[in-house]
């Protein structure tokens, strides 16, 4: 069984770094086992089948191995890049497949938008305020991010999750979202 | 330009985790591109989600799965990357009554504008792989108000052109509103131009008066 091991944020950049550099496969294994069983984690949580999660997992660190050297640690970190991998995958495969269809925000951004030079200078700051952050908000208020990111009806399930009325659900989340805002906004 | 309304934390966090619609996901994809202020929000909302993949308890692959992946990542050198999304085509400016369109819109359809109304007319967006998102360009003359509405989910919003008001505020060019079932509502134009905005919606819209009767039908919401 694999056990809960937290991920070292530094060592996934190196790890994709060094796949970029010289296509290292001991470099892809290590980063593979790590991220693959997230990635589909992640995919099941979102309400994908979990023998559809297993493909786009798969897929997902092909498309790693071959757009690593994309990859720029200064725009995000390498857990983040993977996520949007990840994302885009999922969203071109419920497109694919007809369902209720978001519109993956990354391609174009790739393409065309690239960050101005103060975007790339907070980048390098952004994550690691972020996973604070995330640690500052309350229990509850961290589920209602979990679940405003992962669910497909985040209300309802928040309102599941937290024994709440749907109707105060709108505005927990606001001020959760709040919360987070006013701690990211805040000087590192 | 100077942007005042955004949208909100929620429909950026949504929009970053990829849960948004395909709708108001092009609606915020076309603020994006003249907003850096919601560019950096989207960017820390997608480092949140990184932060929470990170933190996620595995799910074993298959046993093989690392195999099937390296055979394929190194046999595949010449296979062409899949695209990843509807945008790759690298079109001309789309550019509708002398406005340059959002590249957000370049890969979709862009129907003729449609009288549905004095001085309102309506054009449909077919977003293409989700034919059923429900996207209009809206043209409304100087100083007209807008059909009443309410709607049944989600309405979002972006000016594209000229301005409105709603409840008090200003919405000008690259401004976005939002609104929800909440809201019950009749934008007023601005008198220094005609309006011209985006609008995606979930749900049904319920119009309200003789215009907003005439415009259910056309629009199909």
């Amino acid at each position: 069984m694999l056990k809960r091991e937290s991920v070292d944020p530094d060592q996934l950049s190196r790890l994709v770094e060094a796949i970029a550099a010289s296509q290292d496969r001991a470099a892809f294994a290590a980063l593979f086992e790590q991220m693959g069983p997230r990635v589909k984690t992640y995919l099941m949580r979102s309400g994908t089948a979990p023998e559809v999660a297993e493909e786009i997992a798969q897929e997902t660190m092909l498309v790693v191995w071959r757009k690593a050297s994309y990859f720029d640690a200064a725009r995000a970190g390498a857990a983040t890049w993977i996520f949007t991998i990840a994302r885009n995958l999922r969203i071109d495969w419920q497109r694919r497949n007809q369902r209720s269809e978001p519109m993956s925000p990354g391609a174009e951004e790739e393409a065309d938008l690239s960050p101005t030079p103060e975007e790339s200078v907070l980048a390098s700051f952004r994550e690691a305020r972020v996973r604070a952050a995330l640690g500052e908000l309350s229990e509850e208020q961290a589920t209602i991010v979990r679940l405003s990111f992962f669910a497909e009806k985040p209300h309802g399930e928040i309102a599941r999750e937290l024994g709440l009325p749907l109707g105060t659900v709108k505005s927990r989340v606001r001020l959760a979202l709040a919360r987070l805002r006013r701690i990211l906004d805040e000087a590192p | 330009m100077s942007i005042l309304h955004h949208p909100s934390d929620e429909t950026l966090l949504r929009f970053a985790a990829g849960s948004l619609p395909a709708g108001p996901a092009l609606v915020v994809a076309s603020h994006l591109e003249g907003c850096a202020v919601c560019r950096n929000r989207v960017a820390q909302f997608e480092a949140v989600g990184g932060a929470m993949l990170a933190d996620l308890p595995p799910t074993p692959l298959k046993a093989d799965a690392f195999a099937r992946v390296l055979a394929r990542a190194q046999a595949g050198q010449a296979e062409k990357d899949t695209p990843e999304g509807i945008f790759l085509e690298r079109e001309a400016p789309k550019k509708l009554d002398g406005i340059v369109l959002p590249r957000a819109l370049h890969g979709c359809a862009i129907g003729a504008w449609r009288w549905v109304g004095p001085g309102i007319r309506v054009s449909r967006v077919v977003v293409p792989h989700a034919r059923q998102a429900n996207v209009i360009l809206l043209k409304v003359r100087a100083g007209r108000h807008m059909p009443a509405h309410g709607h049944t989910d989600f309405e979002i919003t972006q000016v594209l052109r000229g301005s409105f008001r709603d409840g008090g505020k200003r919405y000008g060019v690259g401004d976005v509103a939002e609104g929800d079932s909440e809201c019950d509502h009749a934008p007023v134009v601005g008198e220094e131009s005609e309006c011209i905005s985006l609008a995606a919606i979930e749900g049904h819209i319920r119009f309200r008066g003789p215009i907003g009767r005439l415009l259910q039908p056309l629009v199909g919401l």
